[in-house]
This record gives C-alpha cells, structure tokens and sequence, in this order.
C-alpha cells in the first residue's frame, strides 16, 4: 500500500515537474505513433468497406437468388419477389433476366450478357441510376434503348481500364447493334451511360423487361436471377430462411460468396493490412522506447537516490509505469481526437480515389481499442525496461556511474 | 551498537584486484559522534558505504543491535536503511523534482508508520536544520549548505538510530561547513543519535566524540578502542 502510495506520489511530481520539453516529445510521439496506428489501419478498412459497399450497391445487393439445380429460370418471379419483400427484414427485391449478345459500333465488337431490368424497381435494390454518366437512366416502359456501363461503352475515356476491350466511342443518343444469343439482331439507341467506379458493374448492359420480352418472349415473367437487399441489423441467414420456405427449387448466395475478385482484392488487404499492424507496431513501439529509455536513462541517478534511500523497487517501477500509463492515456485521447476531428473530415474533404471509387476513412471500436492498447503495452514495457536494468545495477553505480 | 568485524572491500579492475578496505575492525558504542579521517584514497567513503549497507563487502561482518547484516537480501536492506539508518551523501543526492519538503518526507512516507504526520515530522525536521522557511524550494533554488541540511533532515525523518554522513562538509564553504556539522553535533545530543561521519578535514574532528583513522584500507587509528 505505501509502495503504491510512494509510486502515485512520483509519478504525479514527475509528470509535473519534469521537463516540459521531454514530456511534449514523449506524448507528440505517442500520439504520431497512434495516429499512425489508427490511419493506416482505418485506410486499409475503409478500403475493403468501400469495395464491398460497391459491390453491394451495384453488382451483388446482399442475398442473391439463382434457380437450383437443372432449372436456368425462376419462374412466376414478380409473384416470388412481392413474397420476399413481405419477409422480415427485407428492404427490397428485384429480378433480372439475361440473354447472351454482341454489341457492335463502328468496327468495335464486345460480347456481353444483356440484363433485363424493371428499372423502377432496380433502382430500390441497386444505385446503378445513380451513377449515370450521360443521358439518361432507364424507363420501365422504354424499348429500343439501352443502357450501357462506361467500361463497355467506351465513351472515348482512354483511361479507362478495359478502354482497349470496349466500343471505344459510344456516347448517350449513339445507335448500338445487339445481335443476341438467340439470333435476333437489333439496333438499339444508348439512352445512357453509367459509370459506378465498380469494374465488374461497368461492363454491364442493361434494357427493359419489356425490351427483353420483345426480343426473346420465352423471359416473360421468368428470371435468371433475384436480387435482395436486406437491413443491415437482420441476420441474413434468418432471412435466407425465411425466404427458402417460400418456395423450393432456389439457391441462395450472400454478397460474399459473389465478391470473386472483389473477395481476393479484400483478402489482399486485410493482409497487407496485418502486415503494415505489425510493421508500424514495431516502428511505434522502437520510436516510444527510444525516447522513453533516452528520458529515463537520464534518470539514472535519481533511481539510484531513491533505491539508496529505502524506497522499494516495486514503488520506483510503478512509479515510472504509471507515469508512462498517464502519458500513453493523454497521447490515446488526443489521437482519437485528431484522427475523429481531424485527419477523418480532411479525408473526407479530399479523399483517396480508388479503381472502385472513394475511399473514405473508417474508425472502428475494434481497430481503435487495438491501437490504444498497443501504445499503452509499447509505453509500459519501454518505461520499465530501463529502470529494470538501473534497479538490477549497484545502487553506488547507479547514483555515480 | 554498531559493530564490524574483519571488514575487507576488494575491488577488481580486469585481473587487478585493490583492497579499498583491508580487515577492519571497531566498535561503536550508541550515543557516540565518530569521525572517520583519512587521506583521499584511504577507503573512507567505501567503508561508510558498506556500512551504510549500500554495497555489499567482500568479506568480514557488521551487526547492528547484536544482528548480523552484512548479507541480507536487497530488500532486507532496504527496509533496513529505511527504518533504521539515515545516510547523507557528500553530494547531497537530492531529488530534483521534490521540494525540500518532499524530499525530507519521502522515506517517511514509504516507511508509513501507524499514526506518524510523515509531513509534519518533515517541516519539523526542516526547522531544526534551520530551513523552515526553505520547505517549498527545489533543490536548485537552495545553496549547496542549505541542500546537505535538507539531506539530514531526508536522513533523520523516521528516527534513525545510526546517522551516516560522507564527508558531508566537502561541497561547502567554511561558513556551510560549520553549520552543518554543529548541525549534526546538535542533532547527537538532543536525539541521542549515533553519528559516524567521513571528514578529510582533520579539524573536523573536534566535533566528534571518537576518532577513526584509515590508511590505505587499514585502520591505523582507533580512539574507541580506548573508550570501549
């Protein structure tokens, strides 16, 4: 009880009366070293969020539903789809019908698969029409139009990624030729262009059920596929349950079982990730010991005092770590506020662009607790360290050198 | 009270081996002011350092009260030199960061004794060495005399009963010097505190009530044997 009693005392003189000058580098540096912790980690999840949020948002929703087994259709799907956004939990649903083609402008010829979409009701599960690059997204009751992703269109953006595979210079109001799987060539006027910073959303083309349905009647209220978007806090596999007792002949993935490229990118970083954890782990921990042992070796001989004056080594080591602690909190709470005040609405403001789109910063409790406790382990063990070594060393030693 | 028997201190530097303290031996009644004196290098600053059980002998014995303690455990010791010796340091060895009056109630705040005012104790301390008005100055605001006095009274705050003090004159001008050693003679008598203190002075002996001589490690003088 004294030695705890001794220790408070110390370490509250010490963090008072000590060099200003030392305590500002000591707690700056913990906090760049926090900081760094929380950025770093913070970029790495707001990547994989952002990535999976656009694939969420544009190419997946969040439960999709293909017919099972030797069935290539659902069938009575805008029935199925008014049962499944009756389940709870559910946001919205939509359906979509494809059909194998070749688009053709000018010399350039891209094959794809044609979607056939209620655009109305797309709109509820996908943002696709937000995304709209020229023209116009699509009408429920619109034929002859098409709606084309800018990977596939071209749109004379030689920096896109897959420019050298598209149609090169299709713009909104440009005649298209499809020529589809079932033999049917038609001309089709680009009612818009959309661009979702979403690769495998951008090589997309869409029309209407209703254009489809001109084209190949066989898709009449029949889908190859149906697409859920559900509340975040349901479980999803209440849902899928839910929905399976609607009807049988369906099987069901999640957003992630459809990530594919998405899904190894994501690993990537999660990896990269763990990597730059442990690299910067070690750099703060290097970083905060190096200007601790520095602080502290000067403070040899006042070891040495102390120890030679009876006061026990367990109140001159809990001395130094509560003090070490007190600065490791002060360092904590003024990274949590630059990096929440600061660094995130400056991202925020000026943002990393990604191949997928913006990237903002992310902050989670997980990620922020892990961090703290890094500084304050890395604070502790390098404010003890020294002063185990000059408690180990004879007390004349330590007092004269 | 104080005892040593055969005290050797051998020192090794590579295969080099210096004997600072060779087989000394003496007896200190309780009660008694000893001057240690020497020429530098005769092994007085190391024999109160052993003595003061801040460094462990290469051989020989000390016993405190009829005890042994020549080698007890590091915090066997610390206790020891918390509870029942005070040290002054020819350097002061204060703490920088306390005042005169932390500095002075520390150890007495360690000790923690059952209904003893550590921080009143402290300022009483500090008005008997005369720096009652000094409580609430760092070190560095102090003079170095004024500094040694704030060391004996850091020394005497849980009543010791063996002060030890190392040439504790050494860093002050004449004036200092006499008032910390009347000091030291003043606290003997009121406290009936026993006293051994290194002194290159050979007038400083006058303060004392014995006298202690070592050359090169060996005792060549001893007024106590005399006594005893």
């Amino acid at each position: 009880m004294n030695s705890l009693k001794v220790a408070v005392f110390l370490s509250m003189r010490s963090i008072v009366r000590s060099n200003l000058g030392v305590t500002f580098l000591t707690i700056a540096m913990l906090v760049l070293a926090n900081l760094n912790l929380n950025f770093v980690s913070g970029l790495m999840d707001g990547i994989i969020d952002s990535a999976n949020e656009k694939l969420i948002a544009t190419y997946s929703s969040d439960i999709v539903i293909e017919p099972a087994g030797k069935n290539y259709f659902i069938r009575n799907a805008r029935d199925l789809v008014k049962q499944i956004e009756a389940v709870d939990g559910v946001v919205a649903a939509t359906y979509r019908n494809s059909l194998g083609a070749e688009l053709s402008f000018n010399d350039y010829r891209v094959n794809t698969v044609v979607r056939a979409i209620i655009p109305e009701q797309d709109k509820r599960v996908f943002n696709i029409a937000d995304a709209v690059y020229e023209g116009s997204y699509l009408d429920d009751r619109d034929t002859d139009q098409i709606f084309l992703g800018i990977q596939l269109a071209g749109a004379d953006r030689s920096d896109l990624e897959l420019f050298s595979s598209s149609l090169r210079s299709v713009h909104a109001g440009d005649k298209i030729t499809v020529s589809y799987a079932n033999g049917v060539i038609k001309k089709y006027t680009v009612k818009g262009v959309f661009y979702t910073e979403f690769i495998q959303t951008d090589i997309q083309a869409f029309v209407t059920e209703r254009e489809l349905r001109s084209v190949y009647p066989l898709a009449n209220d029949q889908a190859s596929v149906i697409y859920v978007k559900t509340r975040p806090d349901i479980s999803m596999d209440s849902i899928i349950q839910s929905i399976s007792r609607l009807r049988s002949g369906l099987q069901f993935k999640t957003w992630e079982d459809t990530a594919g490229l998405v899904s190894s990118m994501t690993e990537s970083f999660a990896i990269i990730q763990s990597i730059l954890m442990i690299v910067n782990m070690l750099i703060a921990g290097i970083t905060v010991f190096i200007v601790t042992y520095i602080d502290l070796t000067q403070k040899r001989r006042q070891i040495g005092i102390e120890r030679a004056i009876g006061i026990t080594s367990s109140a001159i080591s809990m001395s130094y770590l509560l003090r070490a602690v007190f600065y490791a909190v002060i360092a904590i709470i003024s990274a949590y506020f630059l990096y929440q005040y600061g660094v995130i609405p400056l991202e925020a403001r000026y943002p990393f662009h990604f191949p997928f789109g913006d990237v903002v910063l992310s902050m989670g409790r997980t990620q922020l607790i892990r961090s703290a406790l890094i500084i304050a382990g890395v604070s502790a063990i390098a404010a003890l360290l020294p002063v185990w070594q000059t408690l180990r060393i004879r007390i004349l030693d330590a007092i004269w050198g | 009270m104080l005892e040593v028997r055969n005290l050797t201190r051998i020192y090794r530097m590579g295969s080099v081996q210096v004997a600072a303290l060779n087989n000394v031996s003496f007896t200190v009644p309780e009660g008694y002011v000893v001057c240690v004196t020497g020429r530098s290098g005769s092994g007085k600053s190391t024999m109160l350092r052993q003595l003061g059980l801040l460094d462990y002998p290469t051989s020989g014995q000390i016993y405190f009260n009829g005890q042994e303690v020549t080698r007890l455990s590091g915090s066997a010791r610390a206790r020891l030199r918390l509870a029942y010796l005070g040290y002054v340091f020819q350097e002061f060895a204060l703490l920088y960061e306390l005042t005169a009056l932390e500095n002075v109630f520390l150890p007495g705040m360690m000790l923690g004794k059952r209904g003893v005012d550590y921080k009143k104790r402290a300022k009483e301390l500090l008005e008997v060495v005369g720096l009652g008005t000094r409580c609430n100055h760092r070190p560095r605001e102090l003079s170095g005399g004024e500094q040694q006095r704030v060391a004996i009274a850091r020394a005497l705050i849980n009543q010791p009963r063996i002060l030890f003090a190392d040439e504790p004159c050494a860093n002050l001008d004449t004036v200092s010097s006499q008032v910390v050693m009347e000091t030291i003679v003043r606290l003997n008598r009121e406290l009936n505190l026993t006293v051994v203190f290194v002194s290159h002075e050979p007038s400083d002996v006058k303060y004392a009530t014995a006298h202690l001589e070592l050359s090169d490690g060996r005792l060549v003088f001893n007024s106590l044997d005399r006594e005893v």
